[in-house]
């Protein structure tokens, strides 16, 4: 009995996951209880149907994260990937296959800019990141400043997909997730994520390739925004400079919701997936309630503050 | 008993560096503005100079503030909120004279001190980043603006609000005034008064701030109150400017505050830096800005060019000071 | 004849305006442990970092078991079998122990994936070797300082060493710890490890090592067996030239005058259990004892950082009934801490800045600070207290360690009227300012200053004190005088163990 007590204050971590898993029942239970057409088939459907974007972003910064830095250009990032997207596939709509390897190729090269410029100019990922996201969508809005472009019906079928109910994008979502979780857990470039962002100096001393690292994470960062963009692409049909500007800070809550904080280290991205459950959730049940969407936002707010309260308290026991 | 260390750099060579680090921002503001004249022969008549400072002054309140909250250790990206908030604010009165003014300054001081009391106390007390905690005070008031006003605000405001942005007072815009007033009195306590030091001691080392006697949790809780503060009369101004309300008043104000203030030399690292060098920093930031219209860019040529303006000086400082 | 596991000739190292290696030869035998020593700033670190991939040399040669090399990562070296341990120890304090040590070595599956059952296996096995009991899952950052040492110096059994390099390993440890240290050291000698040992600790060179070097501004300044130096000559060599007296002499009669600090039966946490002694003007009063023993946990609790659970403490028959830094600084009470980085100083502010920290209502005028008035106290402290620096604007980052430290010195002699407390004061500081240091302290306890001095090195601790109270497991285990001291009677006392139903129900209370 004592030595589970010890492996759980080992690992504080599991607890910061059961409070959120704690939070999840019970939003489901309330859920069910205040509207009858919450637990349904249907709705769940929408739901996962909402929160693959997010899901999508918020994987991709808790790489970062975890490294101790933070990415601000993910939002101006996803909304240039589909501008590029769905122009490319309104010239070419039978060149999808290589419209979609080449936005990802482009979002991963712009994230590893990121990283790249972090460690050769030795500045702040905050201000790299907010600096590049200001380039991205100032050249993105130059290129066009409105919606526009198009997908071919295949792309806009498989963004509606169903499998055995449930929304293949959905499916796709956990599988990513579920990989990137084998390779953070127990893959040695993955591991290393964790020895760079505890402690850099250290990493350097034990001679890892921290800057390899470093660009490694903002680049798998900038993968995970341009597949975002593209399940965006796919669903909404075009390109849109804009629609990414709220998906940068949305794209923090999950991941400090899970556990994972700021000062890197610490964390995973099975949090980051509970936390987008639990955000996208939560405003999906505001929604049923017809609760305003400018409550949500106040709600938004005191769910960081409340669960970085938390995480930070347990920290210190 | 001599010296037995190993020799020390020499103070000039420090000097020189500080000093190369205040006036390197002044050439480069002098060459941008020589370049903005060659280019643009509009740029230095008059009604555009004051028009570019008419604009840079609410957004010099702010950065007075944001200073404050960067020098120890932190960054606030409520202000823009804040700045929005207090001109929905301003127009609760449904005031349609001037008499009502005072009062709208003074429920805007105190609505801001609230919310940078609520800031700080959240950094210094609970813990929770200074990142997180103004990002949730930003969603926050976003959500209470927007909740008060049904989303279209209506915009009833005193006729008096114009003279914020196009008075003068003995021909000097009055918005300027109050910039100066406000620089300098916050320089003043920044750079003279005893809360100053200890707001340097905490952004240098919170740890040893504390073994010398200074209580860092306190230090914290005012320079954010100091922050709302300024942004909250900042936000008054920006609405003078603006002439009308909208949920949006200010928006982008809290990454060009923190902008302007890197390029003026202060640190993200907290406990370096100098209000009125992170003036300069402002008036560059909204030279280029001005600028690029002038030279018939379109205005997304702004945010490139910022981008690259924010990432080049940081990595400047960087390395003047490594 | 042997050959050498590594043998470095004529290496230079030059830096604009600095040259901290200046042709020096240096060569390690296969089991041989061979001393390091040097001032601050003779070029140690710099030696160390060349034979480990940190640095490059501009000149000279190197030879790594006969064959010639020049590396050009640490991880290169790593690679062929050097271990360089350094004194800020590369450890990850969220993780555990046997990832820690299996940093870049970790134990892999069939189908390419990290184990994490093989990865604690290898881990303990490792530690097993080293003869050390400590959890494999355990986080860095819940170990006792010496067990993370024990950490880093696994990480060195993970690949095969060949040269060990250990920079100041005993800076933070003591005791029976270094006992332990030592044993390992002895036993990978056996094995025929090459060991590079720095410390500025001469007692141990005289125990642990075989040969020695002595680097003095960039130079080899004198090498050969240890036994053929003593430890005067080897000061001399470092120093360049005599110290004649490295210990101020005492205070002939014992200090008078009513206590100035009086504790009693203190208790704080589970470090501090039961301590109770007192403190008169002038004297200097020694606190010995393992790290752990509670000795830095009493000073926090007197300078009103650390909470009080029980107890009482008297500052001149006062009691204070507000325990924070400002009372105890308002008190006349300093407080110079063992970490001068993290908690002493501004690194970023001026020198002025930094004397001034604990006294700004001295120098503050109507609200604002008197610059002209801050300026002249500080160039009187940088006077006083000889620091090396051109002015009083000099940002205290760009000092060297020696100097910082004076700094700090200069800071506290004029707040601490009555009391000053100093936790490890020569940490990382060479010979020649620790001398400095000395004559310091012993001045301000000529002032009437009562010093309470805490420190892991005996011969300090001896040399200076006038009264030493020895503190094992949150106790007081005894006081012996200065004057008659020896290091035999102070260790122990210090891991005297308490009787058995003390110490069950201390560990009771630990698991609680």
């Amino acid at each position: 009995m004592s030595a589970v007590v010890a492996e759980f204050r080992r690992n504080r971590l599991s607890l910061s996951y059961v409070i959120v898993v704690a939070l999840l029942i019970l939003l489901v239970a309330a859920g069910g209880f205040l509207s009858d057409r919450f637990l349904t088939w249907r709705n769940f459907g929408n739901l996962f149907q909402q929160l693959v974007v997010l899901g999508m972003v918020s994987l991709g910064q808790t790489f970062v994260v975890l490294l101790g830095g933070i990415d601000l250009a993910v939002g101006s990032l996803v909304g240039a990937s589909t501008v590029f997207i769905a122009h490319f596939l309104e010239w070419r709509p039978d060149l999808l296959w290589l419209a979609l390897p080449l936005a990802l190729i482009a979002a991963t090269a712009i994230g590893a800019l990121n990283g790249l410029l972090t460690i050769v100019l030795r500045v702040h990922p905050l201000i790299v990141t907010l600096g590049m996201s200001s380039i991205i969508f100032g050249a993105t809005l130059m290129y066009d400043k409105e919606p526009g472009g198009s997908v071919p019906r295949g792309l806009a079928d498989f963004s509606y997909a169903n499998l055995w109910g449930i929304p293949v994008t959905a499916i796709v979502l956990v599988a990513i997730f579920a990989l990137a979780g084998l390779w953070l857990q127990r893959s040695r470039s993955g591991r290393s994520i964790y020895f760079v962002g505890g402690d850099r100096e250290a990493a350097r001393l034990n001679g890892l390739p921290v800057n390899r690292i470093v660009v490694m994470a903002y680049a798998l960062s900038g993968l995970c925004a341009g597949l975002a963009a593209i399940f965006l692409t796919a669903r909404t049909g075009v390109g849109d400079p804009r629609i990414g500007t709220a998906l940068t800070l949305q794209s923090i809550t999950p991941v400090v919701v899970g556990g994972t904080i700021l000062a890197g280290g610490r964390g995973g991205v099975l949090g980051t997936l509970l936390g987008v459950l639990l955000v996208t959730m939560l405003n999906n049940l505001l929604n049923f309630l017809n609760v305003s969407s400018y409550y949500q936002w106040v709600i938004q707010g005191l769910i960081i503050i409340v669960a970085v309260s938390i995480h930070t308290t347990r920290r210190r026991q | 008993m001599a010296p037995l260390e190993t020799p020390l750099p020499r103070s000039r060579g420090v000097s020189v560096a500080s000093i190369f680090e205040r006036y390197g921002l002044i050439v480069f503001l002098v060459a941008l503005l020589l370049v903005a004249a060659v280019l643009s022969p509009t740029f230095l008549r008059p009604a555009n100079l004051v028009n570019v400072l008419t604009i840079a002054a609410p957004l010099g309140m702010v950065v007075v503030g944001q200073i404050f909250v960067i020098l120890v250790r932190g960054l606030d990206l409520s202000v823009a909120s804040l700045m929005a908030t207090v001109a929905v604010l301003a127009t609760a009165f449904k005031a349609t004279t001037n008499d009502a003014i005072p009062m709208i300054f003074a429920a805007a001081i105190a609505f801001s001190a609230v919310v940078g009391l609520v800031n700080g106390w959240l950094v210094a007390k609970r813990d929770v980043s200074p990142f997180l905690a103004t990002l949730a005070m930003m969603i926050i008031l976003q959500g209470v603006r927007f909740a008060y006003t049904g989303g279209a605000p209506i915009s009833t405001l005193p006729p008096g609000m114009g003279f914020l942005a196009s008075g003068r007072i003995l021909g000097i815009p009055v918005n300027l005034i109050t910039l100066a007033l406000l620089a300098i009195v916050f320089g003043i306590v920044l750079h003279r008064s005893r809360l100053g030091r200890e707001i340097f001691m905490v952004g240098s080392n919170p740890k040893a701030a504390f073994l010398n006697g200074v209580a860092p949790d306190r230090v914290i809780i005012l320079c954010h109150v100091i922050c709302s503060v300024c942004a909250g009369i900042g936000g008054l101004f920006l609405l003078g400017y603006v002439g009308t309300v909208s949920n949006w008043v200010g928006q982008g104000y809290e990454l060009d505050s923190i902008v302007a203030a890197v390029m003026g030399g202060v640190a993200l690292t907290g406990g370096r830096g100098n209000i009125f060098v992170a003036l300069l920093g402002v008036a560059v930031l909204v030279v280029i800005n001005n600028l690029v219209l002038l030279l018939g860019f379109p205005i997304e040529m702004q945010l490139i060019i910022k981008g690259i303006i924010i990432i080049g000086a940081a990595a400047f400082y960087r390395t003047r000071l490594a | 004849m042997v050959t050498p596991v590594i043998e470095l000739s004529r290496i230079e190292k030059e830096y604009p305006g600095v040259k901290p290696l200046d042709r020096v030869d240096f060569a390690v035998r296969p089991g041989e442990i061979h001393a390091l020593l040097g001032e601050n700033g003779a070029g140690k670190s710099t030696l160390i970092r060349v034979m480990g991939g940190a640095i490059r040399p501009n000149g000279g040669s190197m030879t790594y078991l006969g064959k010639p090399v020049s590396w050009q990562s640490p991880k290169q070296a790593r690679a062929a079998g050097i271990h360089v341990i350094h004194q800020e120890l590369a450890l990850f304090s969220e993780l555990s122990v046997a990832e820690n040590i299996l940093v870049d070595a970790q134990p892999r599956n069939a189908l390419g994936l990290i184990s994490g059952r093989a990865r604690h296996a290898r881990a303990a096995e490792i530690l097993a070797q080293l003869g050390v009991k400590i959890s494999t899952h355990a986080k860095i950052d819940e170990l006792p300082l010496a067990d993370q040492q024990m950490v880093e110096i696994a990480k060195a059994l993970v690949g095969e060493v060949r040269l060990l390099v250990l920079d100041e390993p005993t800076a933070v440890i003591s005791g029976r710890e270094v006992d332990l240290l030592f044993d390992n050291m002895r036993r990978l000698k056996r094995e025929g490890v090459g060991i590079v040992y720095v410390s500025h600790r001469l007692e141990e060179i005289f125990e642990i090592a075989d040969r020695v070097t002595i680097l003095k501004d960039g130079q080899v300044a004198g090498t050969g067996p240890v036994g053929d130096l003593t430890r005067d000559e080897m000061i001399t060599k470092m120093v360049g030239r005599r110290l004649e007296q490295i210990y101020p002499a005492r205070r002939k009669a014992p200090a008078g005058g009513p206590d100035i600090l009086k504790i009693s039966n203190l208790r704080a946490g589970h470090r501090v259990r039961d301590v109770s002694f007192a403190i008169r003007p002038g004297e200097v009063v020694g606190i010995a004892g393992m790290v752990g023993s509670g000795r830095t946990e009493v000073a926090e609790v007197i300078f009103g950082t650390r909470d009080l659970d029980g107890g009482t403490i008297e500052f001149d028959g006062t009691r204070l009934d507000r325990r924070m830094p400002r009372e105890a600084i308002r008190n006349g009470v300093g407080f110079l801490t063992e970490n001068r980085k993290d908690e002493g100083l501004f690194l970023g502010l001026p020198i002025s800045a930094n004397v001034m920290a604990p006294d700004l209502a001295g120098v503050t005028r109507r609200g604002l600070i008197d610059r002209r008035g801050e300026r002249e106290i500080a160039l009187e402290q940088i006077r006083n207290f000889a620091v090396a620096a051109p002015s009083p604007e000099v940002k205290v980052g760009n000092l060297s360690g020696g100097n910082q430290q004076k700094v700090l010195f200069g800071r506290w002699s004029r707040i601490a009227r009555k009391l000053l407390i100093l936790d490890e004061p020569t940490r990382g500081v060479d010979i020649g300012a620790k001398v400095e240091i000395y004559r310091i302290v012993r001045n301000l306890a000529e002032q009437g200053v009562g010093i309470l001095m805490i420190s892991s090195e005996l011969p300090e601790i001896i040399g200076l004190s006038d009264r030493i109270f020895v503190m094992s497991q949150g106790h007081v285990a005894g006081e012996i005088d200065g004057a008659s001291a020896t290091e035999e009677a102070i260790m122990d006392l210090a891991v005297r163990s308490l009787d058995r139903r003390e110490s069950t129900a201390a560990r009771l209370e630990q698991v609680a």
